[in-house]
């Protein structure tokens, strides 16, 4: 057995190649593409960061989800628009179709499985006047059945429960007085209930009443939110689906005009949501029911399909948050920034449409400073008790064996 | 029994044609050896290469693994891996479960087993808890949990100095403190001594289970599933146990030439010594081999006291270090038994200890400033298998009577001092308790 010895060296050799592969594969860090020119974003605090990757942001980043929140907030479908000859009622036609294969960014950098009604979530906001006739020619185009469920008064054929419409085109012809006056969901009530609404078919119908409201900018809010991972817990919520929007896109209003918000919770899985305006109050009408109120409020709390019509007007300019004060939800993107301006043309330039949102600059340049000196930790927070305990107890121990 | 006999047929029908044409032959050889690996890479070209959608049945779904979160700054660092069977891109950073802005560097989509870095800005507090949560483009959420709040190491001159002193306290004074015991083990007889290198036996013994129990557990809490941490941990422990097993009989045999190594091991094997040749198989290859395999033990346990810190899941206590220290003085009584009949120059039995203890602080600097945990399985697998191996040796050294001298008297023929002794026993099961006892102190 000559060969014995360079066997040795052999085998010697694989089981040392063998480990100083496995931990140089451990150690070392795979990464494949060149860098990139620097780029910068701002915190929620508002520190400048400055980066090589990329930005992973859903408040500044320019979203370009196929949702687009700002259509969807002024626009009211009144259907197509006829009378009936016998009775003079006016009948409003609709087609509705639902969908379940769409995949949509839902939120900037996240695809979602939504089932849409028209191909949005939420589905077209459905508007009649008390009284009319509304015919919605509904058509499933999906792989599982879905209906039609709207909140209001109707025979009980006409409640989209009992009458489950086929996918693969199935139809339905929903027809119904509009009633009563006020703001309503739709959405579709197959079983598992749940699965259908989160994922994404509902929308809102409003019943104006005959003599109408008074003139006002009107806007149409569904607080929803989406369940990305399947865990029960929704990982976003939003004002119109699109986490944080309306405060990298404010909405503009004007001074001393006033602004009416239809706002219907649909989120599912957490049992309340609510709605905090900024400086300012608003006159609330739950359900939109009653003409008069005594709901004077910057605070509405709502469980599920709760809604009502908010009524206010602004006497200041300037940007004014409006959010869950339920914070979790407002920090997982439901939050949002109403944009006040003077009345008239021209004003465009003092805003600017920019994207940063209403922290003051001295917040601002406090964090930057922070962020500038990088052991500079004690200094920027030394505001919180914990923070003077916690690294004296931790220190302590470590200088120990020094000492020792 | 018919798998066994077909290589025999084969060898005999590559003798044959070697006969014939020893180029052909060996060509033949090669390529029978080859084909199979061939088919295989065909098969994976097949059934994986772009366009095979054949055997694409089940959704495969993505995953990434938070290999590590660092508290740097008014930043949180999070270290992320695609651990998953296909690509992904990161879409949400969030810390407790709330959304930040962050970045991702190099960028955010990642290649499987590729991994970036995300970049949180967060005004984080010392000693809190925190749940760094990373959401992939599917909407899928990853979190993993801090439990301690520290302020990351970076290696600056006073954390290199911190490890030393650490290791120092850890690793080298209680095994050199632990060689003291040498002259004292020296003036025991010889039951006495048997004893020893038993009791050095049993504390090999509970270190190697010690190593891979830790093992273990960083497998279990650092690594994502696809790494296989148990089977890593297992080919490790092999590999190393039979790489410098055989390394170890190789050394053995080096002085005899050629084949007369092997024969002097098969003779060490049988008990009938290979006359009084001062190889080294003796007491100082046995003390040297155990002090490696302790040091590769140390670098392993340097390693997890370093992230330790590092990952700021533990508070370092002086009472920590202590029973640290505590701990491994018992194994400076495992390198100092086998040298009792020796006579040991001072700066070798110095160098065995610093051997068995320094690597403990190489170990906390690499744990402190460049923790993987697949680094880590290895490494601790790679102490166990070497510990292993030191304790075969062990084992037949005492087998042999305790020394290669007195190989010839066979295993445990003289009265109780081998393997069937009661010395042997008892050392095996002191030098287990003594281990238990001193773990409790850590
Ligand atoms: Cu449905």
């Amino acid at each position: 057995m000559a060969t014995g010895r360079p066997r040795a060296v052999v085998l010697a050799l694989a089981a040392a190649s063998a480990i100083a592969v496995l931990s140089a594969s451990a150690i070392s860090d795979v990464y494949t593409e060149a860098q990139r020119p620097p780029q910068t974003f701002l915190t929620h605090t508002g520190a400048v960061i400055t980066t090589t990757g990329e930005v992973l942001d859903p408040v500044y980043q320019v979203s370009e989800v196929e949702f687009d929140p700002d259509e969807y907030l002024r626009n009211f479908e009144y259907g197509s628009i006829s009378e009936d000859s016998k009775t003079g009622q006016t009948v409003r036609e609709y087609v509705i179709v639902a969908e379940d294969d769409r995949v949509q960014e839902v939120a900037p950098g996240v695809f979602y499985n939504v089932w849409t009604f028209n191909g949005t979530v939420p589905g077209p906001t459905i508007r009649a006047t008390e009284g009319d006739l509304v015919r919605i020619t509904f058509v499933n185009n999906g792989t599982k059945p879905h209906t039609m469920h709207f909140h209001g008064i109707h025979p009980a054929i006409m409640d989209g429960v009992f009458e489950p419409v086929g996918g693969g085109g199935g139809q339905f012809t929903y027809e119904f007085e509009a009633g009563p006056v006020g703001v309503h969901p739709y959405h579709c009530h197959i079983m598992p209930l749940e699965e259908h609404i989160i994922h994404g078919l509902y929308g809102v119908f409003i019943v104006d009443p005959k003599e109408g409201r008074a003139p006002a900018d009107e806007m149409v809010m569904v607080l929803n939110g989406f369940d990305t991972d399947f865990d029960a817990e929704n990982n976003f919520y939003a004002a119109n689906t699109v986490p944080f929007y309306y405060q990298h896109h404010p909405i503009q209003i004007e001074r001393d005009r006033l602004i009416r918000v239809y706002v219907v919770n649909m989120v599912e899985f957490d049992p309340i949501n609510n709605f905090h305006l900024h400086g300012n109050l608003f006159y609330y009408y739950p359900t939109g029911t009653d003409r008069s109120t005594s709901f004077y409020t910057d605070m509405i709390t709502m469980s599920q399909t709760e809604r009502g019509i908010m009524e206010f007007t602004y006497e200041h300019t300037g940007k004014f948050l409006f959010h869950a004060h339920k914070v979790e939800f407002s920090e997982k993107g439901w939050v949002g920034v109403f944009l006040v301006k003077d009345p008239g043309p021209g004003d465009d330039g003092d805003y600017g449409g920019d994207s940063s949102v209403d922290n003051g600059d001295d917040n601002g340049d406090d964090n930057g400073d922070g962020y500038a000196a990088t052991g500079g930790y004690s200094g920027a927070a030394g505001g919180s008790t914990r923070d003077v305990t916690g690294p004296a107890a931790a220190y302590d121990g470590r200088e120990a064996p020094d000492g020792a | 029994m018919t798998d066994g006999r077909r290589p025999m047929a084969h060898e005999r029908g590559r003798g044959l044609s070697g006969r014939g044409s020893s180029g052909a032959g060996r060509f033949r050889v090669v390529a029978s050896g080859a084909a199979p690996l061939a088919l295989v890479a065909i098969l994976v070209i097949y059934v994986s290469g772009p366009g095979s959608t054949m055997l694409e049945v089940g959704v495969p779904l993505p995953e990434v693994t938070i290999e590590r979160v660092d508290f740097v700054g008014s930043e949180i660092l999070a270290t992320v891996r695609n651990t998953g069977p296909i690509p992904v891109s990161i879409a949400v950073a969030d810390v407790n479960d709330r959304i930040h802005p962050a970045a991702v560097e190099p960028d955010a989509h990642l290649e499987r087993y590729e991994t970036a870095v995300v970049r949180i800005p967060f005004d984080w507090n010392v000693a809190e808890p925190y749940t760094i949560g990373i959401t992939t483009d599917d909407g899928t959420r990853f979190e993993r949990e801090v439990e301690s709040a520290a302020p990351a190491l970076s290696p600056s001159g006073e954390l290199v100095a911190f490890f030393a002193v650490i290791g120092t306290y850890v690793g080298v004074i209680p095994v050199l403190i632990g060689l003291l015991w040498l002259p004292f083990i020296r003036r025991m007889g010889r039951q006495v001594y048997v004893f020893f290198l038993a009791v050095t036996v049993g504390l090999l013994f509970f270190l190697a289970l010690d190593s891979v129990e830790e093992a273990v557990d960083v497998s279990q809490e650092n690594l994502a599933g696809s790494f296989n941490g148990l089977m890593l941990l297992a080919t490790s422990v092999v590999v190393s146990f039979l790489g410098l097993f055989y390394a170890g009989e190789r050394l053995s045999g080096s002085r005899g030439p050629g084949d007369g190594g092997r024969a002097g091991e098969g003779d060490g094997r049988t008990g009938s010594g290979n006359g009084a040749s001062p190889r080294l198989a003796g007491p100082m290859a046995i003390a040297l081999m155990i002090s490696i395999g302790i040091g590769l033990h140390n670098f392993g346990e340097g390693l997890a006291i370093g992230a330790a810190v590092g990952l700021g899941s533990v508070a370092f206590s002086s009472f920590l270090i202590v029973g640290f220290a505590i701990h491994n003085v018992t194994e400076g009584v495992a390198i100092a038994a086998p040298l009792s009949r020796e006579r040991v120059a001072v700066w070798k039995l110095a160098g065995l200890g610093v051997l068995a203890g320094a690597p403990a602080i190489f170990g906390g600097w690499v744990g402190g400033f460049a923790y993987s945990p697949i680094a880590s399985v290895v490494f601790l697998g790679v102490g166990a298998g070497a510990i292993f191996q030191v304790m075969v040796v062990l084992v037949r050294w005492i087998g042999r009577g305790g020394s290669p001298a007195n190989g010839s008297n066979g295993r445990g023929a003289s009265g109780g001092s081998g393997l069937s002794g009661a010395p042997f026993a008892a050392g095996i099961v002191v030098g287990m308790l003594i281990m238990y006892v001193t773990s409790i102190l850590v």
